[in-house]
């Protein structure tokens, strides 16, 4: 129940009803409002319905990066005699906990947008969940649709051998069901493994069907399972491949990223805090400095994380590389008018199991993301994540953006009711806001009170929980819509100009008492 | 005299008020001045904590931020001196830390985000405004001319002498207990002036904060109870006197006493004796004072002699019995290294050890104060000239000073305030006489002077005086010559003191700089590189074992507990340690079991040619080691027989075989083509075949081999011993690896 509960709570964000539905944080006690309907039901036990039949299904999983990204690209059909709009995908209970990014799209109507996900809700912990699939529109019997589903996998692949030596090759293997998991029938499937490298020394093989005598047939980097005849639901056949993989595999345990919009400076201050391991094969005799020495002569394919590279939006600038013992000098900042890449390197070469948390930081100019609307207002547009661009991929396990307006900033309601509004309820502080970040991956938003550089009552900070996200996200925005009066502007400049005159004043005073005694002579 | 040309040109405006606001504007320069020479290591590095003890305080600081006053008063600190932990919060001046915590949540108060690490790298810059304005306002107490006190303020604002204690970073008990020195000698001077009690217990009070903030505190309280000693001994006995150094001392003993590091210590150690004496004997002076105003004169004498002959006798021998006894502790081993300066070398070599406890350089009095230091005894002799109460505490801190001074460097720390006072005095006195732009005029014609303090004085002294001529400069040529040289000095002076903080007290020495080929600047930070693999790759309660140099750092920066640190307060502990690393495996590897070691550190600057290095450490290792099992360690055995210490081919089998040498050259060997190992440090090269290790195992070697960590072997699982077990896997491997190293090195080709 508890995976499930926890991927409500992701949902709900776009499932309310009612305005009262807050939850119980003691910070950010948040309310919604959405077009949704209902929240999904918790009854005992679920089946799921056989409404639908996959008429044709292509499954491919993605083993290029260091996470899982599998679609699903699937026909179905009504099968009932009424109209359906729920489609249900069945994950394991530890598959939900790393799952993420899921995506649903109409694949012949690429305008109709990402359909809703939600997981289904019931009191049983069991192995066995669900995530429910809503139709825009029912299907009516006997019709047919194209859904294009995507989600990611983390901390999906386990290295094997589990160590190594330092100057070995590295893989992993990845198991996983040659037959898509599904609670309907499926026709006809097949599914495709894509790799980064064509080096697959082992894999399940399975008896072939058809014209084809065994699989997976390979093809270059590529192996194929399928196509399949007709299955029944809950058909599983497992299979695990392994995989060379000599790079590093990066996993973000933790990232906080802080936004600070300042109207004064025209700025926008930047700043990540990442809890970054490796989650590669140990090093099975201890690092060796001269072996490392001598092949960093040669500059060999590694699965040591030697760099990193931050593609910065262009313009950004006065960046800072620390950790916790403070700065890091092996970084390098490269800007100009076509880029702005900050390279970075950690103390260390990074092996399996190896840890490095660090902060990055820098600055940008506020016209590059935030512009002034008709009514007066503000719209701020920044990324919802950046982070490095590796050719073997980032994978987040937690993200919590935290968008700090300027002092007095706040969305003014003038409607009633407004999708994607979060609300703190101690302060009244409003903020209207959207993301391209599939909703799925949202696990909470609330409104802080953030106090600092001589704030009077504070700033409004939007914190936004993400989970199990992955760098396909990066530059996905974030758009935050507020207002900010001018008495908000000049509240500090007074506040500072009135504070000081008054201990000059008392200063003053203070030293018209004479404490001498009174001296006659 | 007050007629230079500073207060001639502000006589020409408003007069007092112009002349208050020119000497706030000077004084807030001098701070900037003071502030801005101690930033070098941040613009040129970053905002980092230095060296080795300002880590300590740093952690202490974090705690106490974090933890709150009374959680860092009970503090018990398991993760050093691992196993047997340290009382930390009874044994450290918390007046540094507390300090920081007070700015640092003060700040936050105001909502000024400002991080803990700041406070505390700007702490020590921040107190040397502080100390310039102090050293002002003692020297403003000592001569009537204010000029004196602003000179006095920019050397101590700029003196290297002081600097070297206090640049941004330099985050030790220094950092304000300088100020809190000089301020608590201003409020005596003050409350001796006065003889007001008012003065009095501030003075105890900002002694009583200079006792919580600093070990150099007997500093104090040996220096007033000898003025005043100095000062009954020439006959200025006086109720001011009295109210003066009573009112300090009960008020400043007491408030000694509620750090719990000093305790009873004011009443129970030799250090503290003279205060105490004093006291007493004010006492009786008081009594005599009473009983000669109350019976007649010639009983007197008779009185006073057999009176103050049985106190004497008395009070002798109850100290002579009270430290038999033991109730007195005879004096602290670093105490006699102060009269004895060869004490320490032989009896207790882990004070030696510490470059800072060396006996001082001549060459360093100039390095650090540079003129200041001739005009010293310039300033001394003007003080003569006056010879009030004041002036006596001058001469009697400056000879008291010196000699310190010179026997350990890092006491130039207490010397450089009195010889900023002093060089001011001479030098404003030289300016005084000299800038005078008119010719001296007979004394009559000066009505305008009349009115301030120091033509009262002229007259008052006036006995001696008033017959002589009065003595002036009438040439042109002779002042513009003098002025111009004194500019000059300045001038040097100034330019001297920026060179020596920029390079000789601003590096950081946890980040090293180097120049590349192309001028631009290179870190070496192998330091952190190693201390963030530590924290971040190795369990939470790892222990380290390293020498005790590092133990502060290790603990600060790798967050790992140590065997020993810097505070060095059991000797046989790190005597351990020295044994450890002095000895063979065999003899090593059950000490590292006994003490739970999972990690070595060593720091090795051979392939750098970074000099301050573990192996040029070494014998400083067997000697402690040596001090406590002279049987198991010696030292001669770590030289050739000819008395060389040498680490190549021709070393010692002792040495060779020894852990520490082992570890820093362990595989150092394959680094270099067959037969080019060498040492940068030794400037020596190397023997073939390295060192063989069987117990432990390296597990870190930072960029440029500056630390290399080893790791501790668990037991053999087959109950074999090391050397025998590591043989066969190194019979088994040999061949592993030719196998792969054949085609991996073709295929990379």
């Amino acid at each position: 129940m508890k995976t499930s509960a926890v991927f409500s709570a992701v949902l709900s964000l776009l499932s309310l009803a009612s305005t009262g539905s807050a939850h119980g944080h003691h910070h950010h006690h948040h309310k919604h409002s959405d077009s949704g309907t209902s929240s999904a039901s918790a009854p005992a036990t679920f089946t799921p319905p056989q409404v639908f039949k996959n008429v044709n299904l292509v499954h491919i999983v993605s083993l290029e990066k260091n996470y899982v990204k599998e679609s699903i690209n699937v026909v179905i059909e009504n099968i009932d005699k009424e109209a359906q709009s729920d489609y249900i995908l069945p994950f394991t209970n530890e598959q939900l906990s790393r799952l993420g990014g899921v995506e649903v799209r109409d694949r012949k109507n690429a305008e109709s947008g990402p359909f809703v996900v939600e997981p289904v809700e019931f009191e049983s912990s069991g192995p066995n969940q669900y995530v429910r699939i809503r139709l825009p529109t029912p299907l009516a019997p006997g019709a047919q649709q194209t859904l294009g589903i995507t989600y990611y996998l983390l901390s999906a692949s386990k290295p094997l051998p589990a160590s190594i030596k330092q100057e070995e090759q590295q893989f992993l293997s990845y198991s996983f069901s040659a037959y898509c998991p599904s609670v309907y029938t499926t026709s006809k499937q097949k599914t495709e493994v894509k790799f980064a490298s064509t080096i697959i020394p082992d894999y399940t093989k399975l008896p072939g069907s058809g014209d084809v005598k065994e699989f997976p047939q390979k093809q270059g980097s590529k192996l194929v399972y399928g196509p399949f005849d007709e299955k029944p639901a809950g058909a599983l056949e497992p299979v695990q491949v392994r995989f060379e993989f000599n790079k590093p595999v990066i996993h973000v345990s933790h990232l906080e990223r802080d936004i600070e919009v300042s109207h004064w400076g025209g700025n926008v201050a930047f700043e990540e805090r990442y809890d970054l391991e490796h989650r590669g094969a140990n090093l099975s005799s201890l690092f060796n400095r001269v072996k490392w020495q001598q092949s960093q002569y040669y500059n060999p394919v590694t699965h040591a994380l030697k760099e990193m590279k931050f593609p910065l939006r262009v313009g950004s600038a006065d960046p800072y590389y620390t950790d916790v013992i403070g700065n890091v000098s092996t970084s390098h900042f490269r800007s100009n008018k076509r880029e702005a890449l900050l390279e970075i390197k950690p103390r260390y070469p990074l092996f399996g199991g190896w840890k490095y948390p660090f902060t990055i930081g820098w600055n940008s100019d506020a016209a590059n993301f935030l512009r002034k609307t008709a009514t007066g207002g503000f719209v701020l547009n920044v990324p919802f994540l950046e982070g490095p661009k590796q050719p073997e991929g980032v994978e987040y396990e937690q993200v919590v953006v935290r968008l700090i307006l300027p002092e007095g900033a706040e969305y003014v309601i003038t409607t009633p009711e407004l999708p994607q509004r979060v609300t703190d309820i101690a302060s009244h502080r409003n903020v209207k806001w959207t993301t391209g970040i599939p909703k799925s991956s949202i696990s909470e938003a609330g409104v802080q009170i953030h106090k600092t550089y001589l704030d009077t009552i504070g700033r409004t900070a939007l914190v936004i929980k993400g989970r199990n996200l992955v760098d396909d996200f990066r530059d996905r925005d974030l758009t935050v819509t507020y207002d900010y009066p001018m008495s908000a502007v000049l509240r500090k400049p007074l506040v500072v100009f009135s504070s000081s005159m008054a201990v000059f004043v008392s200063l003053w005073l203070l030293s018209l008492i004479n404490l001498k005694f009174a001296t006659k002579k | 005299m007050s007629a230079d040309s500073l207060e001639r040109l502000a006589s020409a405006g408003k007069g007092e008020s112009t002349r208050t606001l020119l000497r706030v504007i000077i004084l807030l320069l001098v701070a900037g001045a003071a502030i801005s020479s101690r930033l070098f290591s941040v613009i040129r590095f970053e905002s980092i904590i230095h060296e080795f003890d300002p880590w300590f305080n740093f952690r202490a600081t974090k705690y106490l931020v974090a933890n709150g006053f009374y959680k860092f008063w009970d503090w018990f600190d398991d993760r050093t001196w691992h196993p047997l932990g340290r009382v930390t919060g009874g044994t450290l001046y918390p007046g540094l830390m507390v300090t920081s915590g007070v700015i640092y949540h003060a700040l936050r108060a105001l909502s000024i985000p400002v991080d803990i690490r700041n406070v505390c790298v700007m702490l020590a810059p921040a107190f040397s405004g502080l100390t310039a304005y102090a050293a002002y306002l003692l020297t403003n107490e000592m001569t009537p001319s204010s000029s004196a006190g602003l000179l006095a303020a920019i050397f101590m604002g700029i003196a290297p002498g002081y600097i070297s204690r206090s640049v941004a970073g330099s985050y030790d008990n220094e950092a304000i207990a300088i100020f809190l020195l000089v301020f608590t000698f201003y409020l005596w001077i003050k409350a001796l002036k006065l003889g007001s009690m008012l003065w009095g217990a501030l003075c105890a009070l900002f002694y009583g904060y200079m006792v919580a903030s600093w070990g150099g505190y007997a500093f104090i309280t040996c220096l007033l109870p000898l003025h005043a000693f100095v000062l009954i001994c020439m006959g200025r006995y006086s109720t001011r006197l009295y109210v003066a150094y009573c009112t300090w001392y009960a008020l400043g003993t007491l408030a000694s006493m509620q750090i719990p590091f000093v305790g009873f210590l004011p009443v129970k150690t030799s250090e503290h004796m003279p205060a105490l004496g004093i006291f007493g004997f004010l006492q009786l002076l008081a009594f005599l004072d009473y009983v000669r105003s109350a019976i007649p004169s010639r009983q007197f004498q008779t009185f006073l002699w057999v009176f103050a002959g049985s106190i004497f006798g008395i009070g002798l021998i109850g100290l002579v019995v009270a430290t038999s006894a033991g109730f007195i502790a005879p004096w602290s081993g670093r105490f006699y290294s102060l009269w004895d300066t060869g004490y320490a070398k032989i009896h207790i070599p882990i004070i030696a050890s510490v470059s800072e406890h060396q006996p001082t350089a001549w060459p360093a009095f100039f390095f650090d104060l540079n003129m200041l230091i001739w005009l010293l005894p310039a300033g001394v002799y003007l003080c003569y000239q006056k010879l009030a109460d004041e002036h006596v505490f001058v001469i009697v801190y400056a000879l008291f000073g010196s000699y310190f001074a010179g026997v350990m460097v890092r006491l130039m720390l207490t010397l450089t305030p009195v010889v900023c006072v002093a060089a001011a005095i001479a030098l404003s006195t030289i300016l005084d006489i000299y800038l005078k732009a008119k010719s001296p005029i007979p004394e009559e014609h000066l009505p305008e002077e009349s009115t301030d303090g120091t033509s009262k004085k002229a007259s008052k002294s006036g006995l001696r005086a008033s017959n002589k001529p009065y003595i002036g400069i009438y040439a042109t040529f002779s002042k513009v010559t003098v002025v111009g040289a004194m500019t000059a000095y300045l001038l040097l002076f100034v330019a001297h003191c920026t060179w020596v903080t920029s390079n000789a007290y601003s590096s950081p020495s946890v980040v090293l700089a180097s120049r590349m080929p192309d001028g631009s600047q290179h870190i070496i930070d192998d330091y952190r590189e190693a201390y963030q693999w530590l924290r971040q790759n190795t369990k939470y309660d790892a222990k380290v074992m390293s020498w005790w140099d590092y133990g502060y750092q290790i603990g600060g920066m790798a967050d790992r507990p140590t065997l020993v640190d810097n505070n060095t307060w059991n000797n046989t502990h790190i005597a351990t340690v020295g044994k450890a690393m002095a000895s063979r495996e065999e003899v090593s590897y059950p000490i590292m079991r006994q003490h739970e070691v999972d990690y070595v550190l060593v720091v090795f600057g051979g392939l750098l040619g970074y000099s301050g290095d573990d192996i040029n450490k070494f014998l400083w290792m067997v000697r402690i080691a040596e001090g406590i099992w002279p049987d198991e360690v010696k030292e001669r055995e770590f030289f050739t027989p000819r008395g060389e210490y040498r680490v190549d081919a021709g070393a010692t089998e002792t040495m060779k075989n020894s852990l520490m040498y082992k570890m820093s050259y362990y595989n150092y060997n394959n680094l270099f083509p067959p037969g080019q190992a060498q040492d940068r440090v030794r400037g020596v090269r190397l023997p073939d075949e390295g060192p063989v290790l069987n117990s432990i195992e390296e597990a870190f070697t930072s960029e440029n081999w500056i630390i290399r960590i080893y790791k501790v072997k668990d037991l053999d699982n087959l109950g074999r011993d090391h050397a025998s077990a590591a043989a066969f896997e190194r019979g088994q491997k040999k061949k592993k690896v030719i196998k792969k190293k054949g085609p991996r090195v073709l295929r990379v080709d």
